[in-house]
């Protein structure tokens, strides 16, 4: 058994070595790159993007739905893994519930740069009609943007109480903070009861959140009459390929984390492989979706649907297309199939693989559908028919990017990204169940 | 100083220069403003002008939008202003007289009427003349030997005497473009015309609005009557305008979408203060 000191020791957090500044340093530049090209894009208008008549959604569209997607790795970890009393899921829960935050923030962010008059926001609360899945997307985020904050904060709040005394000579305004985080915690039976119901019922709450969010998510596209989006598939659909994105990302941020702060002795190979079977199954359940997303409408196409799936197959975005596919998907399960497969390494270059593929995936379900609308837009310039986004569109995506990267870093940098508190529990309770077998 | 005096004329003249050119250049950038107008009366229902500014840009005609116009009624030298009126987008204004009334006459019974735009820094000042006498259309619907017809009679309205020789038309009101039942149908010497109403034209509830128009008379301007006529093939009015649909708007959302989303909105975000109230007792606790 570690003792709490070693605990303590490990996994409070503790200053950023030069690597960790550099990174930071990175991400803040980035960040404001991308608000300068925003800016730009405020006073001149959406002309500086490459968006027009047809590619109306273009490359911010897609990088809302990927930060969509990978804020359901929070559903996915702390309530599958915990409905289904998976205890493995321990010291990787809290990355989870982090990646989840930053996620659902910057898709909140990212859909306000889509718009054309972000002024106008309220409007779309004010003047929201319940028909529309849009209003039920702006209903949903900040609801779901809530219960992942407090579905962090609740088991935190033990773990503040113990950094509070840990950096209580160390570093006295640090434990100010987390005094004020610790809501007087005290570990009294009546807190700990309070607090134990709160987590099962957000982690309860979380999972339908989550299925809603994926869901209305995919009901935007398919509420809309398109070639390639009419489709009632495209609920479960979304799901699979949200829980691919989020496990993805889990995986890179975790790998990352566990070698930074060294935390082999917490987390193992034995979660690697637990989370390199979770993916495969989740990459396994995604590809049956996207066989039946494109392999039946391929069978009976008609004539829009015909020239919608020849541009995806053999046409302008096969490239992509097929890489998304192949790489981005099969091989990986091909290769987690593999006990070696799921080692460390593996399932980080795997995982990294996922995430890439998981947006460029996006990307192909937004841009070509715009492409082919059912009735042509008549007299419009010839280079309105193909898109790619504009340096502007890229640098503000890339400064999303960052600032989710940004916001993760910073809660890794403040936060104990295993729980103390719950890793003392767990191990008092394993050396117990020693003691009593002895 | 022969040489003040020359030099104290020489800044003069081109001071002159300067003011004489600059005033040009600003009077050279103006562009003209044509204005167009027509008066237009609905028999029992209102009487207004269509207007319309336009000018000549770079050799192209376009819109002159979002300018002031006022509308005089002329009575010899005397003119009293009746308002003012701005275009729209596409240079078009409508300007609406309460009635005939309203305005008066000159001695030989023609309302005069003046357009005038006072000019701004793109455009020159223009005006309109408009003149027109008073004309009444009675319309109404006969049925002659079981077939329906609309019969119209053309009034000169100040001398109270039959209009002869004059075209009318006779168009069935539609969404977008009326239909057009005939287009030339002159007068006679009792100054009416009497025009068949084909039969199998559809209308909702089997109603028909037959429009009898003097069109742009040089005299008497645009006339129009009104005629309600219930011989149309019956149909039924689909519009769900009223209805609560999927396209609705928002007073009219459907009440599944109210109900259901609204259980699902409030309950979890009653879950979620609850929640919240939990972190307030873990801190009193």
């Amino acid at each position: 058994m570690k003792n709490y000191d070693t605990l303590l020791t490990d996994l409070a957090p503790s200053k950023f070595e030069r690597k960790g500044v550099i990174w930071t340093g990175f991400l803040l530049l980035v960040v404001i790159i991308g608000a300068i090209a925003y800016i730009e894009e405020l006073i001149e208008g959406q002309i500086t993007t490459n968006m027009r008549d047809y590619a109306l959604w273009g490359i911010y569209i897609s990088n809302f739905v990927f930060f969509v997607a990978t804020s359901f790795v929070g559903s996915a970890t702390v309530a599958i893994l915990r409905l289904t009393k998976n205890t493995w899921r321990t010291p990787i829960v809290r990355i989870a519930e982090i990646i989840c935050v930053a996620s659902i923030i910057m898709a909140g962010i990212t859909i306000m740069l889509d718009m054309g008059r972000p002024d106008r926001l309220l409007n779309l609360f004010i003047h929201g009609r319940m028909q529309s899945p849009i209003t039920w997307d702006v209903i949903i985020i900040p609801t779901f943007m809530v219960a992942s904050i407090l579905l962090l904060f609740f088991p935190l709040i033990p773990d503040f109480a113990i950094l509070k005394n840990h950096f209580k000579d160390k570093k006295p305004t640090w434990s100010k903070w987390y005094g004020i985080l610790s809501l007087n915690w005290t570990g009294s039976k009546k807190q700990i009861k309070i607090q134990q119901k709160s987590i099962k019922l957000i982690a309860l709450l979380i999972l339908p959140l989550g299925l809603i969010l994926q869901t209305i998510d995919a009901w935007l596209f398919s509420t809309t009459y398109r070639v390639g989006w009419d489709s009632t598939d495209m609920g479960p659909y979304f799901i699979s390929g949200a829980l691919v994105a989020g496990l993805g990302a889990l995986i890179v941020v975790v790998f990352v984390v566990r070698k930074v702060y060294k935390l082999e002795n917490y987390i193992t190979d034995f979660h690697f492989d637990k989370l390199g079977k979770f993916l495969a199954l989740a990459c396994l359940l995604y590809l049956y979706f996207n066989i039946n997303e494109y392999l039946i409408p391929a069978y009976t196409p008609p004539k829009a649907e015909e020239i919608h799936l020849k541009m995806l197959f053999t046409g302008a975005y096969s490239i992509l297309f097929w890489i998304v596919l192949i790489v981005g998907l099969i091989i990986p399960i091909i290769v987690m199939l593999f006990k070696k497969g799921r080692k460390p390494k593996a399932m980080f270059y795997l995982g990294l693989v996922v995430v890439l593929g998981s947006w460029w995936k996006r990307f192909l379900i937004v841009t070509p559908t715009l492409l082919h609308p059912f009735l042509p837009i008549q007299g419009v310039p010839e280079s309105w028919h193909h898109y790619f986004p504009s340096l502007g569109e890229w640098l503000v995506t890339f400064g999303t990017l960052a600032m989710a990267l940004l916001i993760i870093t910073l809660l890794i940098r403040f936060l104990p990204i295993i729980p103390i508190q719950r890793t003392a529990d767990e191990q008092e309770e394993l050396e117990q169940n020693k003691n009593t077998k002895s | 100083m022969r040489n003040n005096y020359i030099i104290r004329h020489f800044f003069l003249v081109v001071l002159s220069v300067f003011l004489c050119t600059s005033s040009f250049a600003q009077k050279a950038k103006k562009d003209k403003v044509r204005l167009k107008a027509n008066y237009v009366k609905i028999m029992n229902n209102e009487i207004y002008f269509d207007i319309q500014a336009s000018a000549k840009v770079d050799r192209k005609n376009v819109p002159v939008s979002k300018v002031e116009l006022v509308i005089f009624n002329v009575l010899g030298d005397e003119q009293l202003e009746l308002g003012k009126i701005t275009t729209n987008m596409d240079g078009e204004a409508r300007f609406t007289l309460k009635n005939l009334n309203s305005i008066k006459p000159d001695s030989t019974n023609t309302y005069n009427i003046e357009i005038s735009f006072d000019g701004n820094e793109s455009f020159k000042r223009a005006s309109k003349s408009l003149s027109f006498k008073n004309a009444n259309i009675d319309a109404k619907l006969v049925t002659i030997d079981s077939i329906n017809y609309v019969t119209a009679t053309l009034v000169n309205k100040f001398t109270d005497s039959i209009i002869a020789g004059q075209s009318l038309k006779v168009v069935v009101q539609r969404l977008f473009k009326p239909l057009v039942i005939k287009e030339f149908n002159e007068t006679d010497e009792d100054g009416t015309i009497l025009v068949p109403i084909p039969e199998g034209i559809p209308g909702v509830n089997g109603n028909l609005t037959i429009e009898v128009v003097l069109n742009d008379s040089d005299e008497f301007g645009t006339v129009k009557a009104l005629v309600n006529a219930p011989v149309g093939t019956h149909i039924v009015d689909e519009s769900t305008f009223d209805q609560r649909t999927m396209w609705s708007p928002r007073n009219r959302t459907p009440l599944f979408l109210l109900i259901f989303p609204n259980i699902l909105i409030f309950g979890i975000w009653g879950l979620i203060i609850y929640l919240i109230a939990n972190l307030f007792k873990i801190t009193k606790s």
